[in-house]
């Protein structure tokens, strides 16, 4: 028995004896291995193959879904409004060309939910960065929604949305915004989806930004103080441009994440009411089985999140380098 | 190091003006202007009970449809259960008509959340069980590969280290659906290598179609958070352990990890979460069939398609699955702000 453990020992110590004797280099690829094995098998290679399947022939009744190459024609067929793709109601004239609803869509949620909820995480950040009894619970409060699944969002502004059980449509409709049935109108259920996401993803904002407030020199408000300076002009010319940088990479961060909405929509109203681009990926893949549309869009909506990056990262620098 | 931005009690009343013969509000609004201090108190409890009530109501909501019998679920109030007694009182100048509560509800009660484990309607704990399953795994896996990686990118020095962070940092902008037609396909080929593994040699349907790609997708976080943390152990930490003669992985295992269990609990609580509540992959590698490792999302989306009009079981699902997920924050929530945080700023 000894002997059997002793040569297991063994033989599982062979591989770390020889990464021992190793260089610091052939060490660190080693170990960088499994990760990179991961995130190649899921997203690098995925990431190539999206966009070779881009440029191959859609077969929608074929047994392969796939056909031969023609390159860029779906990205042209897209682009123009030509590509054949299950029918959308954002325009009910059917006149808009499908990619550029789910584009507007995209793009309007992504831009309209960042402004609310920077503005609104700037007031909890606000709130969460005085001292007070009971801070701890306010602070778990606030972030209980954002640790909420996705799906339980969904289902409680589906809930208050209902038309027989929620006052959500009563009272929209009261103040004239809603028609009869929200969840199946696009532009009520584009409100719902934002208001739903709001309501989740302010805490993200308001967490960064308070990283960001608490990283602010208190004794700068002191000397504020002692000028005379008003609250107003205390927040706007010490509080405001210190937490900048904080609040333009959370902006980063929640803007590629709204660009990726996908599960609040399926959930509450459904993709076909609210097209986002992921939408319109899923439903071209199972809803008419068109492959290759469907890669093409997705890779145009990793091109137009890179864009954004780039957007984003570039004025970040700009401001440091003003600074400095 | 507040202090001095708010003025104890003592401090607003000697600025209070004396007592003039006004009206209330006049009061009011006149001490507000003689002491902004106070004015700022007033919006600093009004805001906080703004954000209070918006985050916390649509729980409370949620229970109150819960508990209203199947009967009463077109009888919802915005504050009361279906069933209440109501009066409608009319608010004299606005001409707006209110349902206030007179009586105490007769047949609230909580038989929906025993319903939903009902095994001929929706067996919601094997779904929650899926759930749990699968986001333990992917936690686990993404800890020790992101305790590698973390340990690479943290401490070490090499050719290449700056451009391969860059690839890590650069995969996680991307959006899952970017990945999404290629790994279906993948996941849904029939694979002789898998055959003696998996029934018909395909992933789709076993949970490893749901954690594989979530734990990459979480990977690069977890590298992030665990980076800063194992930089921080001192290096002659590590020397004396490898003295005392373990190899380099011993020494990263048994000083390094150890010492920076914080961080280490930080990155698993939030691979946890993240896992738990993810949308796109977890509805779309299953069949949504409990018995082919669906989890939470697909049990509760059941009782939405399913059973159009069980709006009360719906909320007691939502309820129980959201249970874990609030445990967690209520623990660990310094953990999680600090998480965000950290890998945010990093990057």
């Amino acid at each position: 028995m000894t002997t059997d453990h002793d040569t297991d020992t063994r033989l599982l110590m062979r591989p770390l004896n020889w990464l021992e004797t190793q260089s610091e280099a052939v060490f660190a690829y080693v170990l960088l291995a499994p990760a990179f094995l991961l995130l190649g098998v899921v997203a690098l290679y995925p990431l190539v193959r999206t966009f070779q399947f881009s440029l191959l022939a859609d077969q929608v009744s074929a047994p392969a879904p796939l056909g031969g190459v023609v390159g860029l024609d779906n990205y042209a067929d897209l682009l123009t409004g030509r590509a054949l793709l299950s029918q959308q109601f954002v325009d009910p004239t059917f006149e808009t060309p499908l990619l550029q609803q789910a584009l507007f869509v995209t793009v309007a949620f992504a831009v309209l939910s960042v402004l609310f909820e920077t503005l609104l995480g700037f007031g909890q950040a606000l709130v969460l960065d005085q001292d007070f009894r009971g801070r701890r619970w306010v602070r778990v409060a606030i972030i209980i929604p954002y640790a909420i699944p996705i799906v339980i969002q969904a289902m409680i502004f589906f809930l208050i949305f209902n038309p027989t059980i929620g006052f959500g449509t009563e009272f929209m409709q009261s103040i004239g915004a809603f028609g009869s049935n929200p969840l199946a109108s696009s532009s009520d259920s584009f409100l719902i989806v934002l208001v739903a996401d709001i309501w989740k993803t302010s805490a993200f904002m308001a967490l960064l930004i308070l990283a960001g407030l608490q990283s602010v020199d208190r004794g700068l408000y002191d000397v504020a103080k002692v000028s005379g300076a008003s609250a107003w002009q205390q927040f706007k010319y010490i509080t405001l441009p210190l937490v900048a940088p904080a609040l333009l990479v959370a902006m980063l961060f929640r803007t590629m994440d709204a660009m990726r909405i996908y599960g609040l929509i399926d959930a509450t109203a459904g993709c076909q009411t609210v097209p986002s681009l992921s939408c319109l990926v899923i439903t071209s893949v199972f809803g008419t089985r068109r492959w290759a549309t469907a890669s093409a869009v997705a890779f145009l909506t990793a091109v137009v999140i890179g864009l954004l990056v780039a957007v984003y990262l570039f004025t970040l620098r700009n401001r440091e380098v003003g600074m400095t | 190091m507040s202090d001095d931005r708010q003025p104890g009690p003592a401090g607003v009343d000697r600025t209070d003006e004396p007592d003039i013969d006004r009206g209330l509000v006049e009061a009011w609004a006149a001490r507000m202007i003689s002491n902004p201090e106070r004015a700022y108190r007033a919006a600093f409890y009004v805001a906080t009970g703004f954000f209070l009530v918006t985050t916390l109501f649509p729980f409370f909501w949620l229970l109150i449809v819960a508990i209203t019998p199947r009967g009463d679920l077109s009888d919802i109030g915005v504050f009361t259960p279906g069933g209440t007694p109501r009066a409608e009182v009319t608010i004299p100048l606005l001409e707006w008509t209110l349902a206030v509560p007179t009586g105490v509800p007769a047949d609230v009660n909580a038989a929906a959340f025993f319903e939903i484990f009902d095994p001929n309607v929706v067996p919601f704990h094997w779904y929650i069980f899926n759930s749990f399953l699968i986001a333990t795994v992917a936690t686990v896996v993404v800890l020790f590969v992101a305790s590698l990686a973390g340990y690479v990118f943290g401490r070490l020095e090499f050719r290449g280290r700056n451009p391969l962070l860059l690839l890590v940092l650069v995969t996680s902008f991307f959006p899952p659906a970017a990945f999404f037609v290629p790994l279906n396909r993948m996941f849904n080929a029939n694979l002789e290598v898998l055959k003696p593994l998996l029934q018909d040699g395909s992933l789709y349907n076993t949970p490893y179609a749901i954690f594989i790609p979530l734990s990459a997708l979480y990977l690069p976080l977890s590298i992030f958070i665990l980076m800063t943390f194992y930089a921080q152990i001192p290096e002659g930490l590590e020397d004396a352990a490898r003295v005392e003669g373990t190899t380099r992985l011993g020494a990263l295992f048994r000083v390094i990890v150890p010492l920076s269990a914080p961080g280490v609990a930080t990155a698993g609580v939030l691979t946890f979460i993240t896992v738990y509540n993810e949308y796109f992959f977890s509805s779309l590698m299953t069949d949504k069939q409990f018995q082919n490792w669906a989890p939470m999302l697909a049990g509760l989306l059941k009782f939405q398609g399913q059973y159009q009009v069980l709006y009360d079981l719906m909320a007691a699902a939502s309820i129980v699955a959201v249970l874990p997920v609030t445990i967690l924050v209520i623990v660990a929530q310094e953990k999680i702000v600090s998480g965000l945080t950290a890998g945010a700023v990093k990057e």
